[in-house]
């Protein structure tokens, strides 16, 4: 039996879907968080016969005929491929608007169960809804449910009503609204919508009570008017991301990161003296520092992930990210973005994968594919580990680096878009509009949850790629192309420094024109993960986090003499690794939401471009003001920057030449 | 009858018409219920934009729409 959830965005489909199926799928209280359908089995303990039931969870729409792709998804599934019993969620704080969707879904002929949903919430703003006479009027089940709860959900009872009504076979009687049936044009669809929402209305004054009615103001906008205020909303944004990063970097992260590290390093000793003296050098070093030291470096930093990822869930779960969209759409809107594009930025702090799937939202395709191309400009989760390490290696822990580095990445999308609007020439508007979910008290389990199945897929990345890269360079570093160890006092004759050498050249304008450093930003396209794991494996340094105090990377005097270069080419190369293109993944990502070859490679152009222009003014100006001169190779490096600017400059010229003949050709048509 | 964008805090209008040359916009508004004869509540503005409650639920709409939408 196949059923499929449908409904309004953010009436709960996901987190029902997550109930009866047992899985952990994003969640977020806000539209859009789904973008692709998901299948899934309805969970054991509400399936006690073991029916066949496959759960297929859409992304949310508010009516049949499709405005955004995602909704289109749901409608053409819900056409084309019958599902034997539909699941309509429906948001019990939002009768009025929901069940338009419901009279469509009735008429398809396909038995219909309404989960009236958030059912907790009904009492809660003292509404009453006569949930008989609803189920009377449409002629289909009703169930009170509340998904988000663990208990007494109301999902044993709904998936009892979905096998019964699967199984009797009978078709869904529509409700009686004339003049639906007969619609062929398009001015009678119209006429028909109409009449459904006429028949909505009815049906909604006979069930519902509303205590206090909807246009009042109420204590959530009262909030609102500060939280997204015009000048207060920046600030405050701001600050909570600072708190967000001081939390998990220098308060609870460290902490959890030293018990942690304990446990790497004990592993590191026990198989140390497992394998005593007699083991080849060159097996105890791959198996020690290549793939314990590498994957160590990395995985220590897993505990400062999840703390960081959880602040973000339950900032997400709070209702607060829909207001940043509005704070910063204006933004936004003059560079010609909106707030839509926030959304895919917002989720891709976490992963940049989803953050560009989600792109998908946004109709007009210059915003979709522009957005694609900088949503991976934020700080997504594989970059923490490289924030936090030249954090505590050159800044003493400061949370302003990873503050200051998500601002940056912002401003540096504002920029870019501004640039590809030029180059593209294409200044057409689009309107912005958003449901703003209500506040909501993060559920701390949820939280968890979201962080568990986060740190599950980070632990499965650092056993598959991140060691299999950590061993091919410790391999790559360990011989030369003789195929003969590399001598201890002769590192840069491995076959590792012969292949990075030539592109460190290119890097000394940024400031750290040394071979390790060229190896860590090539393994970082694979996964940025590797960037860490790739420069303890060069430097030989087993573990960055120190045990011994309570600092995230400890020694970092230490380390810092170890890579030899300055604070200031250090910050200039964390810029440069998370402006340079995202992993190869995000960029297959990029590929399928752009659909055109030449946007994928004019993206990872610009990508490139900016990663390096940026880390050279991080670079040759932090060494004049800490210096008085410039830095090395700086006339290379202006070279190289002012060849990307008059590449940058020509395309825009061109773009805004082309936008003239075209509006011309406009002018003519009229 | 005038913009939605002139038009006061706190009071309920009712909605005119949908000014805009973009036919998807003007039917994706009819799906929330903002349509010719529907009520439109402006609840605030805020950054540049506005929130609006229609039915029983809130949006943010850019200044653009709410000079589309005639009340």
């Amino acid at each position: 039996m196949k059923i499929a959830l449908a409904g309004n965005p953010n009436s709960g489909k996901t987190t029902l879907f997550n109930a009866i199926t047992g899985k952990i799928e994003h969640v977020g209280n806000w539209s859009g968080v789904t973008v692709e359908k998901k299948e899934g089995d309805v969970k054991q303990s509400l399936n006690p016969r073991n029916e066949d039931l496959v759960v297929v969870d859409l992304p949310g729409a508010y009516s049949m005929s499709p405005y955004t792709s995602e909704e289109s998804i749901t409608r053409d599934f819900v056409q084309n491929e019958n599902p034997d019993v539909i699941i309509n969620i429906v948001d019990s704080t939002n009768l009025s608007r929901s069940l338009f969707f419901t009279t469509q879904l009735l008429e398809l002929g396909i038995p219909v169960i309404i989960a009236l949903n958030k059912s907790d919430l009904i009492d809660k703003k003292g509404n009453t809804i006569d949930v008989p006479a609803l189920s009377d009027a449409l002629k289909c089940p009703v169930i009170l449910t509340s998904a988000t709860k663990s208990s007494d959900n109301g999902m044993p009872k709904l998936i009892d009503a979905v096998i019964t009504l699967g199984k009797s076979n009978k078709k869904q009687i529509p409700p009686n609204i004339s003049g639906v049936k007969k619609a062929s044009t398009k001015e009678d669809f119209e006429k028909a919508d109409k009449k459904r929402y006429a028949f909505v209305n009815n049906v909604v004054t006979e069930v519902e009570r509303r205590k206090v009615s909807s246009e009042k103001q109420t204590l959530q906008d009262q909030v609102d008017r500060i939280i997204a205020h015009k000048w207060l909303g920046i600030p405050i944004f701001a600050a909570i991301i600072w708190l967000v990063f001081s939390i998990s970097q220098s308060w609870v992260g460290p902490l959890l990161a030293d018990t942690f590290v304990g446990w790497i390093d004990m592993l590191y000793e026990g198989i140390a003296s497992l394998l005593g003296e007699d083991v080849n050098p060159v097996v105890a070093a791959l198996l020690l520092d290549g793939i314990i030291g590498g994957v160590g470096a990395v995985v220590g930093f897993l505990p400062l992930i999840m703390v960081l990822f959880f602040c973000l869930a339950l900032l997400e779960d709070s209702g607060y990210m829909a207001r940043v969209a509005i704070v910063l759409d204006r933004f936004f809107k003059k560079v010609g973005l909106s707030g839509r594009s926030i959304i895919p930025m917002i989720i891709g702090t976490g992963c940049g994968i989803p953050g560009v799937m989600a792109t998908r939202t946004i109709k007009n395709e210059r915003q979709r594919r522009t957005t694609a191309m900088l949503t991976p400009f934020m700080p997504c989760g594989a970059k923490l580990p490289i924030i936090a390490l030249f954090a505590g290696v050159f800044f003493g822990d400061n949370s302003w680096v990873g503050t200051s580095m998500y601002f940056l990445g912002i401003a540096v999308i504002i920029i870019s878009a501004l640039i590809i609007r030029k180059i593209t020439g294409d200044y057409s508007k689009s309107y912005f509009i958003m449901e703003l979910p209500e506040y909501r008290l993060p559920s701390l389990k949820r939280a968890a949850i979201s962080v568990l199945m986060r740190a599950k897929a980070f632990i499965i990345k650092a056993g598959t790629i991140i060691l299999v890269c950590n061993a091919v360079v410790q391999i790559l570093q360990s011989f030369n192309w003789q195929l003969q160890v590399v001598a201890e006092n002769a590192p840069e004759t491995s076959i590792l420094a012969s292949i990075a050498s030539p592109l460190a050249v290119l890097f000394i304008p940024l400031g750290f024109g040394l071979w390790q450093f060229a190896a860590a930003a090539v393994t970082g396209f694979i996964a940025k993960e590797n960037v860490v794991g790739t420069l303890a494996v060069c430097f030989s340094i087993t573990n960055f986090i120190d045990v011994e105090e309570l600092a995230l990377v400890g020694g970092s005097t230490e380390v810092s003499t170890i890579f030899g270069i300055s604070a200031v080419a250090g910050l200039a190369y964390l810029v440069f690794n998370l402006f340079t293109p995202p992993c190869f993944a995000a960029i297959g990502a990029m590929n399928s939401e752009m659909e055109s070859r030449k946007w994928l490679l004019g993206a990872v152009g610009f990508q490139l471009g900016m990663g390096y222009t940026l880390a050279f003014f991080v670079y040759q100006i932090g060494t004049l003001i800490t210096t008085g001169t410039v830095g090395s190779g700086f006339i290379g490096g202006l070279i190289a920057v002012a060849l990307i600017a008059a590449c940058v400059g020509y395309l825009m010229r061109k773009g805004s030449k082309g936008n003239e003949i075209s509006a011309g050709m406009r002018s003519v048509k009229v | 009858m005038m913009a939605l964008s002139k038009a006061m805090l706190n009071t309920t209008y009712t909605v005119n018409c949908v000014n805009t040359d973009y036919e998807d916009i003007r039917e994706f508004l009819f799906t929330l219920g903002c349509y010719p004869g529907e009520k439109i509540t402006i609840i605030s503005k805020l950054a540049s934009n506005y929130i609006i409650n229609i039915k029983d639920s809130r949006y943010s709409i850019d200044e653009d729409l709410a000079d589309a939408i005639m009340v």
